[in-house]
């Protein structure tokens, strides 16, 4: 056993990436492409790439082509500045639109099997908060493939990076950053298969994490986003961005939160409490279930607290209903066919004859580890810590601000990916040095504690009191006093875990040994989002305070959350980038602190 | 509504550590609609973490859960306690991992080695045709696609080689083979030759028997069959 703690082998590449996800493998494909034969080697927590987060979204990717007559790039980027509730930064939303329509032909030229018009061009659609002419009229701006854009933009970056030569490590987690001086020079990695540690060493690392949904109950998020790249950015000392920027979604499917598209209200869905009410018609008398995202989670969530919601008994859960009944046969058939499918398959229901359970479900951090333009990692506001990147949802430089646009998120995978390639490259020269003598200490010592813990008590349970918790206080709705009891909360969880023993000695796919590491950074992640939460006092996106409903002056910033010991949250600010304002260019005035009202 | 079923798992284990392979029965009360893998999670919650299953996405997207129950192969995330019941016409469940590549434990299998028979039918364009000048994409006509687009929706889940009477040989299997004809249909690609050599060679086509199990089985409705049937009948020589 003792002989498992220990570097089984060091292992040396030019460029690691750890998550092969959307980001992580378009990183690589462009790597690739500029400089052939490089030695890439990526790892996934995952069976497989193809198996990533990244392959659930389903509904498109915003781009302006450039032959379109009537959109401009600059609508998108008022729709993402105004989305973002003015805490996006304006260089990042400018340098990504600008770059959006070549990264769209680059997924086409390399094989995506992006849906397409009557004339074979690429089609295109709608979504919620995509405008024409700052706000006026709905613009069509997303492509997409069918129902599946994230899978079809995975198959085409796993393509390319099998191509290019890319080494896989499956099912492999990194548990420690290597670093020489300040310079990050790899990690450590713990190949789950096999339960053994090997070193890699690399010239640049990149980080392509992804999301920490599983911090929630009820979630949209695969089973292994346990938000770990960014705890062990806190754990090497670093600080992560706006960790209480979040986004829910008004309409999970109970139980398993699976994304209920936008659609469903948009076709005529009614939401129902209990007693069968519109409740709706009291929270938003004109728009009603048209309203934003965030206000209609914030109306179920009511009903759902004031007693008006249903419990689901096979989940525990409790929920409003979404009403499909009085559709006509040919909206179920035609326009919402996936979405009903869902309900069908997963719910065991007929939508166009029974009511649907839904309730906001968690989707998306906008928080991150912070980065510059190129996705480099920044330490401070404006240090960078030389060799070490970050890209994707567990990047946040920041695209998204305090609330993401619907098709925004898999562009920004697609667009920093290919931005943060190309800036590694220059890291290629560099020699990134011997294997430091110091490196698996931290993480064979806890992994010595994970094995050496005595108390009966169960992961599982923890992690579900964890996420209980965190749903009831720190999601939709959050409120100071409900904050300072989580944060004791997790305080406790966190004892709880440290002692609790697990059931098996074994190294060797021992999935409850990486339960352990995950809860760790689940319970990491859940403590900075909630003091993050407790601190800004005002609202703001995703981030709503019942105590302090409106968006405050002061706190336009982002927040820089570092954790030295657990529960010991310190904060530093960035500011939000205004450079399309400052730059009093035409229309300059729409990129101010406007209001985000719709 | 509220209804509990009271079921047996009886899960295929191994043990990697002392080689050990044995049958496990758990029994456990599950509502109607709670999905086997949640099951699963139920049993890592309440009776045993020590079982190792393999998931991701959790809503058929990603392929990771396939197992057999039953002798069928099927995605877990997707098989809802009442439908089993329904299905199986009982409430005693055999669990076991595919038999495509080796058990890593439990009812985890080596996705690599299973990913292997799918490199080699190279999932990417290898050699993109030139678009016409002036065009920064090519154009596909919606026709030209629904030619093929079924195909594209393959996720890997190896559920059709599992079923496949052939597959355990020398056949690289239904959704090698379809991912290689996929890129054939797609204008896009240039390298025909290549492909067309992996289609008819000793691990291609000519090996698959026609039983259509990989259409009957797979989870995304793919008629996988059709695609085979397709190059067996010479229909992608220029």
């Amino acid at each position: 056993m003792g002989n498992t703690l220990r570097i089984s082998s060091t292992i040396h590449c030019d460029v690691l990436i750890v998550g092969a996800g959307g980001a992580g493998l378009r990183c690589a494909a462009e790597i690739f492409e500029k400089k052939p034969g490089t030695r890439i080697m990526a790892l996934t927590k995952v069976s497989h790439p193809q198996k990533s987060h990244t392959v659930t979204a389903q509904g498109g990717m915003a781009a302006v082509d450039p032959r379109d007559p009537i959109d401009k790039p600059i609508y998108h980027m008022f729709d993402t500045w105004k989305g973002s509730d003015c805490t996006a930064d304006q260089n990042i939303i400018k340098k990504i639109v600008d770059a959006s329509w070549d990264q769209i032909a680059w997924l086409e030229n390399h094989g995506m099997h992006l849906s397409r018009d009557e004339n074979g061009g690429l089609s295109k659609r709608a979504f919620g908060g995509m405008t024409l002419n700052f706000g006026e009229s709905s613009a069509p701006r997303a492509v997409f493939e069918a129902d599946r854009t994230g899978k079809g933009i995975m198959d085409t970056v796993w393509g390319e990076a099998m191509k290019g030569g890319i080494s896989f490590l499956n099912q492999s987690i990194a548990t420690e950053l290597l670093f020489n001086g300040d310079r990050c020079i790899g990690a450590l990695v713990f190949k789950e298969k096999e339960g053994e540690f090997v070193a890699i060493l690399s010239k640049a690392t990149v980080f392509a994490t992804g999301g920490n949904g599983q911090v929630f109950r009820i979630t949209t998020n695969c089973r292994q986003n346990t938000g770990d790249g960014l705890a062990l950015i806190l754990q090497e000392g670093l600080p992560v961005m706006d960790p209480e920027a979040i986004q829910f979604h008004p309409t999970g499917i109970v139980g398993p939160g699976i994304l209920a598209s936008e659609t469903l209200r948009t076709v005529g869905g009614i939401l129902r409490n209990k007693d069968m009410e519109r409740f709706m018609e009291r929270y938003a008398p004109k728009m009603k279930e048209l309203a934003p995202r965030d206000l209609v989670s914030r109306a179920i969530e009511t009903e759902i607290r004031e007693g008006r919601g249903i419990l689901n008994p096979d989940h525990n859960i409790q929920h409003v209903w979404i009403d499909l009944r009085h559709l006509p046969d040919y909206v179920h058939d035609e326009q919402i066919p996936e979405v009903t499918g869902f309900f069908k398959k997963f719910v065991n229901i007929d939508p166009k004859k029974e009511l649907c359970p839904v309730r906001p479900s968690n989707h998306y951090q906008m928080a991150g580890i912070p980065t510059n333009e190129f996705g480099e990692v920044q330490k401070g506001p404006q240090e960078l810590i030389p060799g070490l990147f970050a890209v994707g949802e567990c990047a946040c430089a920041s695209f998204h601000g305090f609330n993401r646009l619907g098709s925004n998120s898999i562009l920004e995978l697609i667009t920093m990916g290919k931005f943060t390639g190309e800036r590694v490259i220059e890291y290629l020269g560099e020699d990134p040095g011997e294997l430091p003598p110091e490196a698996g200490e931290r993480t064979f010592s806890q992994f010595s504690r994970f094995m050496e813990a005595k108390a009966k008590d169960t992961l599982g349970g923890i992690r579900e009191a964890m996420q209980a918790i965190m749903t009831e206080k720190v999601s939709v709705f959050r409120i100071e006093n409900g904050l300072i009891e989580t944060i004791e909360a997790l305080k406790e969880l966190k004892d709880r875990t440290d002692k609790a023993s697990l059931s098996s000695r074994s190294y060797a796919m021992n999935q409850e040994l990486i339960q352990r590491w995950e809860l760790d950074n689940l319970l990491a992640i859940s403590m900075v989002m909630t003091q993050a939460a407790l601190r800004r006092k005002e609202s703001r996106g995703g981030h709503f305070r019942e105590d302090f409903p409106e968006r405050k002056d002061e706190f336009n910033h982002h927040t820089l959350a570092f954790m030295t010991e657990y529960g010991k949250v310190s904060f530093g600010k960035r500011a939000v980038d205004m450079s399309l304002f400052e730059a009093e260019g035409e229309h300059y005035e729409k990129f101010g602190m406007i209001e985000r009202k719709y | 509504m509220s209804q509990l079923y009271r079921i047996t798992l009886k899960v295929k284990r191994f043990d990697p550590d002392t080689k050990r392979t044995w049958v496990q029965d758990y029994e456990l009360e599950a509502g109607r609609i709670l999905r086997f893998t949640d099951v699963f999670r139920k049993i890592n919650n309440e009776l045993d973490p020590t079982l190792a299953w393999n998931s991701s996405c959790e809503h058929a997207q990603c392929g990771s859960c396939a197992v057999k129950v039953n002798g069928k192969p099927l995605l877990a995330c997707e098989l809802l306690v009442e439908n089993a019941i329904k299905d199986f016409g009982s409430t005693t469940f055999r669990v076991e991992p595919l038999t495509i590549a080796p058990v890593v434990r439990d009812l985890v299998v080596d996705f690599d080695n299973a990913y292997e028979r799918v490199n080699k039918a190279k999932p990417y364009i290898i050699n993109p045709s030139p678009r016409v000048a002036g065009e920064s994409e090519y154009r596909i006509s919606p026709r030209e696609l629904e030619w093929y687009v079924e195909a594209t929706r393959c996720i890997n889940c190896f559920c059709c080689a599992e079923a496949c009477i052939s597959s355990h040989r020398n056949f690289l299997g239904p959704n090698a083979v379809m991912a290689s004809i996929v890129r054939l249909m797609d204008p896009r690609e240039q390298a025909r030759e290549e492909r067309l050599e992996l289609l008819y060679s000793e691990q291609g086509v000519y090996r698959c028997h026609t039983s259509m199990a990989c259409s009957f089985v797979c989870p995304k409705e793919i008629d996988v069959a059709h695609f085979i049937a397709l190059a067996k009948a010479d229909r992608f020589r220029a």
